[in-house]
């Protein structure tokens, strides 16, 4: 097996792994690190479940090589909030309902993060293009749209 | 685990251009087949579906020198690493930046590269219709040395084998551009049909290309002519009628040439239409006469 040595920060804390080349970030994420938040829905980069911050920037774990987050870091919602101590934006998906089954949720979450950090008051159509890379079956969208409205307002 | 299938893969990680064509170079003289990977946005995918087993990956996001940008005193050199973010805020070029601002989604516009998207070379590609009308070169590397090709000659011969793109040049703007898209959901699917438009006001003419109707992006050569020759250069205007006639001969044109394969749910005549009304549109952004600045909503 050609295997290599990768170390990365996850949630800021260092993991290391041996890994195929060709194993994606996602399942690194899920398989070897146990965070299973970063969900897999379509695994092509089209359903926005796995959405992660690398570098602060939002990617698709699933289009991302493991080996490719090689000495970078990496924020996965559990890095966000935690049950007892929600983030800003988890909380206001909580209060607008902005999930149902909750599966696009963590996705949703951390896009929302990285849109609501770079653009702090974000216009109705802002909003919308900020979430049109990321897919729910459940909701219909409007109650995500509000949580990130109110989330803007809430954003120090 | 998801790990796409089929034999393991060995990883090449370079730090310089030099590096990364002795590996290609090296796994070649193997007869070993092997795949660049940049932002992974169309590679990884068809890794996983096994389309494309590479015995060997030369990733390629430690050569710095590939992520450069730079302004020439006629010519924008992008290296082949710059991603649709970087390019979609870059003031230099509007029309590259209206371009990159309408690729898929924010998660896919921070991982996918330029120099993924000629690698790629699908015809659909937004970026590939752009460069087409910027009349771009194509900066290659290889072992034996480097060369320049127009992206025409690129598109139609490909890459040689041991080739790495490293960056792509379009001559300074010297006039308004615009690039217009139709088609499904932009952050899950290509553009159907593309236009793009740029005004040259210092050679008085104007370039266009329709993306997604022939088998490659297509410069409406008639449709230019007119411009250049009814456009009112001192002024870099025209009457909302040239427009129209633009169009139509946009239509014309790309009707003639080498159709891209048919498409059921979107029949070669539909395409042939909208890239029309796209170029008709896309010219009267850039030159129809107006008062003041346009509003997209009414006053
Ligand atoms: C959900 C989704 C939506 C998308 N939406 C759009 C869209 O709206 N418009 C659009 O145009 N595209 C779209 N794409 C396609 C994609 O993002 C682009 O084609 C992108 O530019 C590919 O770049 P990359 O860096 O990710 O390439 P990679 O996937 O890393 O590589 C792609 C190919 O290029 C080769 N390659 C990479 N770098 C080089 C180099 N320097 N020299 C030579 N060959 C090289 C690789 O070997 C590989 O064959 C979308 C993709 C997805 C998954
Ligand atoms: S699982 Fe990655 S985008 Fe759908
Ligand atoms: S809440 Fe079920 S998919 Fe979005």
């Amino acid at each position: 097996m050609d295997e290599v040595q990768i170390r990365l920060r996850v949630n800021g804390l260092e993991r290391r792994g041996r890994v195929e080349p060709r194993l994606t970030l996602a399942d690194f994420l899920r398989e070897h690190c146990h965070l299973t938040g970063t969900h897999l829905g379509c695994e092509h980069g089209v359903c926005g479940a796995c959405t992660v911050l690398l570098d602060g920037a939002a990617v698709r774990a699933c289009l991302v090589l493991a080996v490719q987050a090689e000495g970078r870091e990496v924020t996965t919602i559990e890095g966000l909030g935690t049950p007892e101590n929600l983030s800003p934006v988890q909380v206001a998906f909580q209060e607008n309902h902005g999930l149902q089954c909750g599966f696009c949720t963590p996705g949703f979450v951390v896009s929302v993060t990285a849109l609501l950090r770079d653009n702090p008051d974000p216009t109705d159509e802002e909003i919308r293009a900020g979430l049109s890379g990321n897919i729910c079956r459940c909701t219909g969208y409007q109650g995500i749209f509000k949580a990130v409205r109110a989330a803007a307002g809430n954003t120090p | 685990m998801t790990t796409p299938g089929g034999p393991s893969t060995a990883l090449h990680r370079p730090g310089t251009v030099g590096e990364a064509v002795a590996a290609l170079a090296a796994e070649a003289r193997a007869g070993r087949p092997v795949e660049l990977l940049a932002g992974g946005t169309d590679l990884v995918p068809a890794l996983r579906t096994g389309t494309r087993p590479p015995a060997a990956i030369v990733a390629l996001r430690r050569v710095l020198e590939l992520r450069v940008r730079g302004a020439g005193a006629d010519t924008l050199t992008i290296g082949a690493g710059v991603t649709y973010t970087e390019l979609a805020g870059w003031s230099l070029s509007p029309g590259l930046a209206a371009t990159s601002r309408v690729v898929g989604s924010v998660q896919i516009r921070n991982c996918g590269t330029v120099g993924g998207a000629l690698g790629s070379a699908n015809p659909r590609g937004d970026l590939l219709t752009f460069l087409t009308a910027a009349q771009a070169e194509v900066l290659l590397t290889s072992e034996d040395g480097s060369r320049a090709a127009g992206l025409d000659d690129f598109l139609s011969a490909g890459r040689l084998p041991g080739e790495l793109v490293t960056a792509v040049r379009v001559p300074r703007p010297s006039g308004p551009q615009t690039y217009l898209k139709i088609g499904g959901r932009q952050a899950a699917f290509p553009s159907l049909v593309s236009c793009a438009l740029l005004v040259d006001r210092v050679r008085e003419r104007v370039c266009c290309a329709v993306g997604g109707v022939a088998a490659r992006p297509w410069r409406v050569a008639e449709a230019e002519r007119l411009a250049a020759a009814d456009v009112d250069w001192s002024t870099g205007t025209a009457p909302a009628a040239l427009a129209r006639r633009f169009g139509e001969l946009a239509a014309a044109g790309v009707r003639a040439a080498s159709p891209l394969g048919e498409d059921p749910r979107h029949p070669l005549e539909y395409r042939v239409h909208a890239a029309g009304v796209l170029a008709a549109r896309a010219f009267a952004r850039c030159l129809t006469a107006r008062s003041a600045p346009r509003r997209e909503s009414a006053p």
